[in-house]
């Protein structure tokens, strides 16, 4: 699926950079100790392989790149984290305030409106959450729409945004930085408005 | 072109006769003597000793992960576990048994015939026990990388303890590092003859004595904001978690390459010795050391995510480096299987304990480092890397896979001159088939786990298919390394009084002259 960063192809084509680089390690070292034949490789061949390695590094920053700076000028463009009071931009279809604290999340709407531990949102909708904590650092994940934040204590705060699934139901949202003993329960739900109701990961 | 000192810069030579050393060691010589292979020896068995208890820790902690829900440990003597855990596997385990074995070997491989400044060495070994007795007596339960403002508020009133802990384990390895850059110094040969072994000395050296006293710094900063003399990390109280992080992981990153770095020496040294051949390229590897440890210490920001005030150029710069450290790695891993590949191996070999456990390190660095590639990129980092299980997949890669397999090859390649007998053979191999399959069970299923963004450090989890089912997968694997441990520690106490005795060579290369084809032509 592809989600708000954008990753779906590109992750797919990396992923299968990795696959392939450590299936070609394994098969050589295999083949160097099980078949019979014998190869003194030319010094070049690693050279030649140096290159390659170089080309992927430059690949990879790239797309990474070019994908992290789109999905970021959406977040800067709304200008929630230029450290003034902003009303919603229009570009997003709904912005959310987070608080994480040890260890829960509330969600507070442009009308004020708190929630304790459950974001509700529209199908497909694009949300925005600026996040912030005012005790420890904490994690801000949703495995469902693959994004992840780090949040350090600040007056700033961070932010991301998602794109809501479509399907109707509770997603779950989770702290992925130790913030302390309750840290396993530091969860909240994204819940999708429909007639479906079913929790999801 | 192989170098014609080749043969003795890059091993194959024996270097010691087999000896009972162990058997003559008393009390007194075990804690004070200067001698290079009793400082070795002791440091090997302490680490042995710290792998039992963090790997114990590991046991409970897993059997509690086995199920979703909270079956028997509570989330905080949970959480002193898991720490105790990672700080004695790293600090206690990992690090000190390869310096060990680095100690063991420079003596003869770099032709000192003594360790320079064992006094150091000696110092570093008693700064290391009373760090880990602090350790085990406070029970800190706020991770090994002891984030504040967390650690600082949750933790109980033996904190302090912990914060001196990380003080002494600085001071440690920094002696450590100095010990090892005085003998990489002094090898014979200098720097175009030097062994690949004094190369990675003067390497780890550079490492421990350029990031330790920042985490000693750290680790003060951390005991007077405890002590609420300074505010300097709490957020509360003026402070900056950021000035934490970029002080805290610039000894955080090259920690990562300071086991690395001792077991690539041992493979350097070692897989010659078993092949009876130099290694395919030395200048390769010499430039791999050096690019791995400038690298080392310009990367260390990928390990958090920089506030947005200082993200952009940071987080690409980073990125940027971390994709490139991926190259040191590969060429060392391109060189060992180009010199596996250039002649036919040894029947021997094939036979040794040790060179198994070589070979299967050299699986677990490759797959533990190509995940390097995703780990390094921001866009991917943000999805499911950061925090998830991917990321204790990749560091298990290479701590338990690589460092962990390399030290035991180590181990057993040294036991028959230490203890004058060879271990048992069968035993030996139930303890390698034993770890491997737990390992790669463990890695893999970590990296499953990871890649279904399963949270790290987490005692209770929700029942869903894709966690509940690897997790109990995992805990057999873990298991199973376990069990490979137990008879590990059985081969090397019944093997040191019963184990076949070893005279001359313990490790003469035999080859199959009937099967195997002529060596290729040198280029």
């Amino acid at each position: 699926m592809e989600n708000a960063l954008g990753l779906g192809g590109y992750q797919a084509i990396m992923m299968t950079v990795v696959f392939a680089l450590g299936l070609l390690g394994i098969v050589g070292l295999f083949l160097a100790i099980f078949w019979p034949q014998r190869w003194r490789l030319k010094y070049r061949i690693e050279v030649g392989f140096v290159v390659l390695l170089l080309g992927l590094a430059w690949y990879a920053d790239a797309r990474s790149t070019a994908i992290f700076t789109q999905y970021q000028s959406a977040i800067r463009e709304s200008g929630v984290l230029s450290g003034e009071p902003t009303a919603p931009t229009g570009k997003f279809d709904r912005e959310l305030k987070v608080i994480a604290f040890q260890w829960g999340f509330a969600f507070l709407t442009a009308d004020n409106k708190i929630s304790r531990n459950a974001a509700i949102v529209k199908p497909g909708e694009k949300v925005l959450f600026h996040i912030f904590s005012n005790d420890v650092i904490h994690g801000f994940n949703i495995p469902a729409v693959g994004i992840t934040s780090e949040i350090e204590p600040s007056q700033e705060g961070s932010a991301v945004w998602i794109r809501a699934p479509q399907k109707p139901g509770k997603y779950l949202i989770q702290c992925l930085n130790y913030c302390g003993v309750g840290h396993a329960q530091m969860k909240a739900w994204l819940v999708v408005e429909g007639t479906e109701e079913s929790p999801e990961a | 072109m192989a170098h014609p000192d080749d043969i003795e810069r890059m091993g194959g030579l024996p270097h010691w006769e087999p000896e009972n050393v162990i058997g003559k060691m008393t009390l007194g010589t075990l804690l004070f003597s200067h001698d290079y292979r009793h400082i070795a020896i002791k440091g090997m068995l302490t680490s042995v000793v710290m792998l039992a208890l963090g790997g114990l820790m590991a046991m409970l902690f897993r059997t509690e992960l086995a199920l979703p829900d909270i079956q028997f440990i509570d989330a905080r003597p949970y959480m002193s576990l898991m720490t105790l855990h990672g700080m004695l596997m790293v600090f206690g385990f990992a690090i000190p048994l390869v310096i060990s074995i680095m100690y063991y070997m420079i003596p003869k491989v770099l032709g000192t015939e003594r360790l320079l400044w064992a006094r150091g060495a000696q110092w570093s070994w008693w700064m290391l026990i009373i760090a880990a007795v602090l350790l085990v007596i406070s029970r800190p339960d706020f991770t090994w990388t002891f984030y504040p403002p967390m650690s600082l508020r949750v933790v109980g009133d033996l904190a302090w303890m912990g914060y001196v802990a990380v003080i002494l384990v600085a001071l440690s390895e920094m002696i450590a590092g100095a010990v090892l850059f005085r003998n990489g110094l002094a090898s014979r040969g200098r720097f175009r003859k030097m062994p690949l072994m004094g190369w990675a000395a003067l390497s780890e050296g550079v490492l421990l004595m350029l990031s330790t006293p920042v985490l000693g710094l750290v680790g003060l900063m951390m005991l007077t904001d405890w002590l609420e003399i300074t505010a300097a990390f709490d957020t509360a109280r003026g402070g900056s978690v950021m000035t934490f992080m970029f002080l805290f992981w610039f000894y955080g990153h090259p920690a990562v390459y300071l086991p690395l770095v001792p077991a690539i020496a041992i493979l350097y040294t070692l897989m010659p010795r078993f092949l009876g051949k130099p290694m395919w390229s030395y200048w390769s590897a010499v430039l791999a050391f050096g690019l791995l440890t400038m690298l080392s210490f310009v990367v260390y920001p990928h390990h958090f995510q920089p506030a947005e005030t200082v993200s952009g150029p940071i987080q690409r710069a980073t990125q940027i480096l971390t994709l490139l450290i991926f190259i040191p790695s590969t060429m060392h891993v391109f060189n060992w299987i180009a010199t596996l590949w250039a002649d036919p191996i040894p029947v021997s070999a094939k036979r040794a304990v040790p060179f198994k456990f070589i070979l299967a390190s050299i699986v677990f660095l490759i797959l533990g480092g190509v995940t390097g590639y995703v780990n390094a990129q921001i866009a991917v980092d943000s999805d499911f890397i950061h925090n998830t299980y991917w990321v204790p997949a990749h560091f298990h890669a290479m701590f338990v896979g690589f460092v962990a397999n390399m030290a035991m090859a180590g181990v057993y390649y040294l036991y028959p001159y230490f203890t004058g007998r060879m271990y048992s053979q069968g035993m030996g191999n139930t303890h390698f088939w034993m770890w491997q399959i737990g390992i790669f069970t463990k890695v893999m299923m970590m990296y499953v786990l990871g890649y279904a963004y399963f949270p790290r450090w987490v005692v209770d989890y929700l029942p869903l298919p894709q966690w509940a089912v690897p997790q109990l997968i995992l805990t057999g694997g873990a298991y199973l390394i376990g069990l490979g441990f137990i008879v590990f520690v059985i081969n090397i106490i019944w093997s040191a009084s019963r184990g076949k005795v070893a005279a001359g060579d313990p490790w003469p290369v035999e080859h199959d002259t009937a099967a195997s084809p002529a060596a290729a032509p040198a280029e």
